[in-house]
């Protein structure tokens, strides 16, 4: 851990330090009236291709190039120092024509997404440890249908002619829909428990009607409605790890078009310009 | 064998001498004979046992005599005249080639390449079988430092038994005939024979050929002076502990996940005892408990090497009366275990202290330690959940660190990439604490998976010592899965290079192949799972490294 807030300081050091160069760079490249913007494109272009190679790393795990925990600090730490860049390229300000706003648009999406990404990769390992079996998210469905199909057994399967209508009805009311697919994500994601109390609230009020036997049974559901519960805060955190990345990575691919296209623009009409 | 064969090997020694009424009726000696034990003849030169190979036999002289390589390290035979082959690596090209090369279908076997492979270096086919030969025997003799062995002399009986690597080379100098037999005829007879001859002979053999060199890999015995260590091993005494047919309690652990810690377990010492002398691993894993209210708590564990009761013998020699054991030794699954008795080992202390300067007996005293220490987890419930469950056995044991696991599956997409497509471990298993140990072959320091591989197809690697299969031979038994306590082995069917699945031409049902982790033996760099992890969660660790074990574990 010690370790882990040794490398996180000389990171930061860094971080400071080489912006400290490019802020000194761009000062004295403007003194010089020398187009800022032009060499702040171009570094910036250099870094996008240097980010998006993170990619091409993951689908080369074969090749003895470094560890990929490595690349992605590489990569974390190059897209907070292409944001210096960015901001510098774009003079503080939203551009005004429509090409040059959807390239904005895209590299603050693929920015932010990126940032996001790595908050929830280092906030959500801890919680889905914190509640649940740990399970595949993969599996998740096949889960999900065992627990439904039991809860189902347990009310419809009636050998014993004691058992009224009470806790059918109950089902077909308040936990239907709860078991025939995933609920409540955001309310998993804000780590709120409030469904589970309105729950619970609704099985005990419904107790004092049954009989000993169906007690039983709307115990057993509880411990269902339980299993389910944990599925769900699983299915939802594991859905955000993965939610992310469909948009970080297919939006990278589309600021890279853009951001070729841009450039090809701008170097076709340098000449005009001067 | 033939009846006639047997009848004349249970008229000699050392044959003669064992006494066949200790048997059971079910398994007589004569039928161990039969069915456990065959002869083979060798020529001038053939190898007959080789360095680094796995052992599963051992060999009885019958006739001819036979030379053992004594050198080892840079002196010994080198690879190339022992006709072994070079693990073979890919190379950066064919690295990125299965980006495209890879099957679509997984798990595709070359049928058509599956017996063209070229032969092995300096082999040739004699007495019914290819044997690797050396083709200059007087060469060798001169230029290696060898011993002969004569008819009526047993070797490679210490691999066998012990499940390790062979230590030596062995080839025949003239003709010679053997009796080969499996290690479970060995056990038998050990286990049946009233007299214990065989027993006794083993035990003679080990004293007096690895005794010494196996003690001084201990700090405490390295300078050890050559009478006093002649002593020792005079002295030594041997000791067994557990079952040897050790699948058996690894595959009882699976049902009694609830039951006591060290339940069962054979006690090597107890907690209180005054200790005869420092017990020294020699195979299997030893733990080491304390009494805790009323029960026992896990404290650490003891491997291969390393020593238990020095602390107190030294505490005893400094205050001049015999200090008790402060915990309790016991054996996980089958032990072997060898007992320098305390006086000797007083002398040894008397010696050290009489005889070195203090500032290097402090060094000397700080590296004795570091070699004998137990392994340690500050953490006495994880540590006991890694013994109890027999992770300890891993020499590679895959760790996911759930703080830090992200469930990105970029470790399976690795493996998959580096395995035709189809990942060798499943990202699922007990989570102990927060650290999840998944379905994937641990490498374990006494693969039990190999016992009943009836063509020795899955193998410790030569080079590296990992576990590994060899699809040309593996028949698709599912011994090694059915053995595997840690589901590590997965049978899968194979296809051929056109996706179609591979049947058995008379039966029409598809032919299964074991397949495992082979910690990417064959790729550049290593685990491909490991360097894969981008939020460094995932760890391969050697349980027997206890800096390793410690910074894994208390991350």
């Amino acid at each position: 851990m010690r370790n882990l807030f040794f490398q996180q300081r000389i990171a930061l050091t860094a971080f400071v330090f080489l912006s400290a160069i490019i802020f000194g760079a761009y000062y004295l490249f403007s003194i010089t009236l020398s187009n800022t913007s032009f060499a702040c494109g171009v570094t910036l272009l250099i870094f996008i291709f240097i980010l998006s190679s993170y990619q091409l790393r993951k689908k080369l795990p074969f090749l003895s190039i470094g560890n990929t925990s490595t690349w992605l600090h590489f990569h974390i730490f190059v897209g907070l120092l292409s944001s210096v860049l960015f901001l510098l390229h774009i003079k503080m300000r939203i551009p005004d024509g429509l090409f040059e706003f959807i390239l904005f648009l895209t590299y603050s999406t693929v920015f932010l997404s990126g940032v996001i990404g790595w908050i929830l990769s280092r906030s959500v390992p801890y919680r889905l440890l914190s509640r649940g079996e740990e399970v595949i998210f993969e599996r998740i469905p096949i889960h999900r249908r065992t627990i439904h199909n039991k809860v189902k057994v347990l009310i419809f399967d009636k050998p014993n002619p004691d058992l009224g209508s009470a806790i059918p009805d109950f089902y077909h009311k308040h936990l239907q829909s709860f078991f025939s697919g995933p609920c409540n994500q955001m309310r998993h994601l804000l780590h709120s428990k409030r469904h589970r109390h309105q729950l619970s609230q609704r099985f005990s009020a419904l107790m004092p009607y049954l009989n000993e036997q169906e007690q039983t049974v709307l115990h057993q559901l509880e411990e269902q409605v339980q299993l389910k519960d944990d599925l769900d805060y699983q299915y939802a955190l594991q859905a955000t790890m993965k939610l992310w990345l469909f948009v970080h990575i297919p939006l990278t691919y589309s600021l890279i078009i853009f951001a070729l296209f841009h450039t090809i623009a701008v170097c076709a009409f340098a000449g005009t310009i001067g | 064998m033939t009846d006639d064969t047997v009848d004349a090997l249970l008229k000699s020694p050392p044959f003669s001498l064992i006494d066949p009424t200790g048997f059971k009726r079910s398994l007589p000696f004569r039928d161990i004979l039969m069915n456990d034990a065959r002869i083979v003849g060798f020529d001038q030169g053939d190898i007959i046992v080789r360095r680094g190979d796995w052992g599963n036999s051992a060999f009885f002289i019958l006739s001819g005599n036979v030379c053992v390589e004594l050198e080892r390290g840079e002196t010994s035979l080198p690879e190339e005249i022992l006709g072994r082959r070079t693990a073979k690596r890919k190379s950066l090209w064919e690295s990125f080639a299965q980006l495209w090369r890879n099957h679509r279908e997984p798990e595709v076997r070359e049928v058509a390449s599956t017996g063209t492979s070229k032969p092995f270096l300096n082999s040739r086919s004699t007495h019914g079988g290819t044997r690797i030969y050396l083709q200059e025997v007087s060469t060798v003799l001169d230029k290696y430092r060898t011993a002969r062995l004569d008819s009526g002399h047993w070797f490679g009986e210490l691999a066998a038994l012990g499940r390790t690597s062979r230590v030596a080379t062995v080839f025949s100098e003239g003709v010679s005939q053997h009796l080969e037999i499996r290690w479970q005829g060995i056990r038998d007879i050990l286990r049946y024979d009233q007299n214990g001859g065989l027993k006794r002979y083993i035990e003679d053999v080990f004293r007096e050929r690895a005794l010494a060199a196996f003690l001084r890999t201990d700090p405490l015995f390295e300078n050890c002076q050559e009478e006093l260590m002649q002593r020792i091993v005079d002295q030594v005494e041997f000791h067994t502990f557990g079952n040897y047919d050790s699948s058996k309690p690894f595959k009882e652990l699976k049902n009694s996940e609830q039951t006591k810690t060290d339940a069962g377990e054979p006690v090597i010492i107890q907690e209180g005892e005054l200790p005869s002398g420092i017990i020294m691993i020699r195979s299997g894993l030893a733990r080491i408990s304390q009494r805790h209210y009323n029960g026992r708590r896990t404290t650490g564990y003891l491997s291969p090497g390393q020593i238990f009761c020095f602390d107190e013998i030294q505490a005893g020699v400094k205050s001049s009366a015999p200090v008790a054991c402060q915990a309790q030794l016991s054996a996980i699954g089958h032990l072997n275990a060898v007992l320098v008795p305390t006086s000797l080992v007083e002398e040894i202390i008397e010696w050290n202290t009489s005889h070195e300067p203090t500032e290097s007996r402090k060094n000397k005293q700080t590296v004795r330690t570091a070699g004998s220490q137990s392994v340690k987890i500050k953490n006495d419930i994880l540590l006991s959940q890694l013994v109890d469950r027999h992770y300890v056995q891993g020499t590679s044991l895959m760790v996911i660190d759930l703080d830090r696991c992200t469930r990105c599956d970029d470790c399976v997409r690795a493996c998959a990439t580096a395995h035709d497509n189809n990942p060798r471990f499943v990202r699922h298993g007990p989570v102990l604490n927060q650290y999840m140990i998944p379905n994937s072959c641990l490498h374990c320091v006494d693969p039990i998976c190999m016992i009943e591989c009836p063509t020795g197809a899955i193998h410790r690697d030569l080079a590296q010592g990992d576990i590994v299969i060899n699809e040309q031979t593996c028949i698709g038994c599912a011994q090694c899965a059915s053995n595997c306590p840690f589901d590590a082995i997965r049978m899968v069917d194979i296809r051929d290079t056109k996706g179609n699945l591979i049947v058995d031409s008379k039966t029409h049902s598809p032919l299964t192949q074991a397949t495992k982790c082979d910690l990417c033996i064959d790729q550049r760099g290593g685990p491909a799972c490991e360097r894969a992890c981008p939020h460094d969660a995932l760890f391969r660790v050697d349980m027997h490294d206890a800096t390793k074990v410690e910074k894994v574990f208390t991350s």
